[in-house]
């Protein structure tokens, strides 16, 4: 009996304790989506409990902020396409073929990824501009590569390197082109690894702020970078509630694919090792 | 041969890309570093902005409260990712359910998180009621030096531990049980346990999260901007922040160019100890 008693004091402890996780980690999500559909008197209260005042939405479809989603989504999906086009080819060599220095390739495109945004932006913006490609979405994404290629080829990487070598023998012998060998055989295997690399892809462009705030100005200016400009004018003509809409609108993504995504979470942080 | 082109032609768009926005810079930052506009040209000034920034007090004080962030924010995320591990290996749907919360953050636009946090952190907003409460009204993130840490720090332990946390449980789930159960039916205590047979096979994990946190939490910016600003007066501007002070704001390139250098290898130094951990020596391709 007294094992007993002491087992459901650990069990309610535990119960106790994940209540309170839970609620850590949905507080800021709710909290954000109150101020943003609370009034302006409402917000300099607290704003614990909204009052459901839709004018901070209303705002956010049109203006600046509308600007800011469209380029957002515009250079994020480019994002996503163009380093797939680009490391999909890059990754099934890298896991296929030993050539010269094929390793120090790998680890350079890598390292890429781990680069502070802070230092690439000063030449960043420098050669932009004398290309003409500050404040255009195009000069965004292809500055966005730096960390896109390194990510994608890890990712798709560590999932071609499951598949064994011996499909492509088979089916190059069988007489299948490389055309046909991928095409036929390794992209419907790696179907799920194209959906993580994708959707990694996307994020980091989707949540990226510093390039988007030094390399653009106001044509191609993307919601992150709006948020910071917008906050750092509160009180001088912005308000807390458009920005804390927008910001929830750059959080759906997340919560939306969050059960899909926890899987691959670790992987697409940590180099699909884990 | 024609193996070859083709091997060519599949990773030359990407080492053209990765070269163009990764070797590029490299370059620029370089020569930026070494002379310096003035007036209508440029000077030659060899090492001399490298040899400010052991002078410069500022840039001092800069690196330090980023290597203490960063030992703050792992000294906490490392142990509590690795407890919530523990609480939550096994597979069930409420404990997949609570897996996925903790991670949520991870998603999230750092902008957006620091938003959140200085939404919440206002007199008015949970966290400045909570601690209002808890201070007896004296919680002030903007003005006092203390709190506008604790914040911080609370907010990267919020955006993050759902790494630490996942990178943990991937890790744990893989342990071989038999160690343990033999461990305890020798007659070792559960930490005992813990400490002899688990951990010693949890260490390379362990390991490589905490050098991707490092390298993480120096790179900081987007968030700690928002909710401080680097302030009260300079109390948390970090090195990311000063760099794009002097850089961008004060537009003195060649310093900033030295310093970002400086920086950009600490930082290629550290990965190349994480891929090494991750790999254990191997290299990332065999």
């Amino acid at each position: 009996m007294a094992l007993n008693f002491k087992d459901l004091t650990i069990k309610i402890i535990k119960i106790i304790f994940l209540a309170f996780v839970v609620a850590i980690f949905l507080l800021p999500v709710y909290f954000t989506f109150s101020v943003s559909i609370s009034s302006k008197a409402r917000i300099n209260e607290g704003a614990i409990v909204p009052d459901f005042y839709i004018g901070h939405w209303i705002e956010i479809t049109g203006g600046y902020w509308k600007t800011g989603l469209i380029n957002s989504v515009i250079v994020s999906i480019a994002c996503m396409g163009l380093a797939l086009a680009v490391s999909l080819p890059a990754a099934y060599v890298f896991v296929r073929y030993r050539f010269m220095a094929d390793k120090h390739l790998f680890f350079w495109f890598l390292t890429n990824r781990m680069a502070p945004p802070v230092v690439f932006s000063i030449p960043y913006l420098m050669i932009w501009r004398g290309l003409g490609l500050w404040d255009t979405q195009w000069g965004l994404i292809l500055a966005y590569m730096v960390f896109e290629v390194p990510i994608t080829i890890w990712i798709l990487a560590s999932f071609l390197a499951a598949i064994p070598r011996e499909i492509d023998e088979a089916a190059l012998i069988d007489g299948y082109g490389y055309r046909g060998l991928f095409f036929k055989f390794i992209l419907p295997l790696i179907r799920p690894a194209i959906g993580v690399a994708m959707f990694f892809a996307w994020l980091f462009a989707w949540t990226e702020m510093f390039f988007a705030s030094v390399l653009t100005s106001a044509v191609a200016k993307t919601i992150p970078a709006q948020l910071l400009t917008a906050l750092g004018k509160v009180g001088w003509g912005v308000e807390y509630g458009p920005a804390a809409a927008a910001g929830f609108v750059t959080i759906v993504p997340g919560l939306t694919l969050l059960y899909w995504a926890r899987r691959y979470i670790v992987k697409g942080f940590t180099f699909g090792r884990l | 041969m024609g193996q070859r082109r083709l091997l060519l032609a599949l990773l030359l768009p990407a080492i053209i890309v990765t070269a163009f926005v990764g070797l590029t810079p490299m370059f620029a930052l370089i020569n930026y570093a070494l002379q310096t506009p003035f007036e209508t040209r440029n000077v030659f000034v060899g090492v001399l902005h490298f040899r400010d920034m052991f002078h410069d007090y500022r840039f001092r004080d800069a690196v330090l409260r980023s290597i203490a962030f960063a030992g703050a924010a792992l000294g906490i995320e490392l142990p509590l990712g690795l407890g919530l591990a523990y609480l939550l290996r096994r597979p069930s749907i409420i404990n997949s359910i609570i897996t996925a919360l903790v991670a949520l953050p991870t998603l999230f636009p750092p902008v957006t998180i620091g938003m959140m946090w200085l939404l919440m952190a206002r007199r008015n907003g949970p966290v400045g009621m909570i601690m209002n409460w808890l201070l007896g009204g004296t919680y002030d993130p903007f003005g006092n030096t203390l709190h506008a840490w604790g914040t911080v720090i609370l907010m990267d332990v919020w955006h993050w531990t759902g790494l630490t946390f996942l990178v943990c449980l991937a890790a744990v789930s893989g342990i071989d049980e038999s160690y343990v159960i033999s461990a305890r039916t020798e007659g070792a205590t559960r930490w005992q346990a813990f400490r002899y047979t688990e951990f010693p096979q949890i260490v390379p994990p362990l390991t490589f999260v905490a050098l991707l946190r490092l390298i993480d939490a120096l790179k900081i910016f987007d968030e700690v901007y928002i909710l401080t600003g680097g302030g009260p007066g300079l109390d948390t501007e970090f090195i990311t922040q000063y760099i794009r002070t002097v850089g961008l704001e004060q537009w003195i390139i060649g310093y900033a160019s030295a310093m970002s250098l400086v920086f950009l290898f600490t930082v290629l130094i550290l990965s190349w100890a994480m891929l090494m951990v991750l790999t254990s020596g191997r290299g990332l391709i065999e």
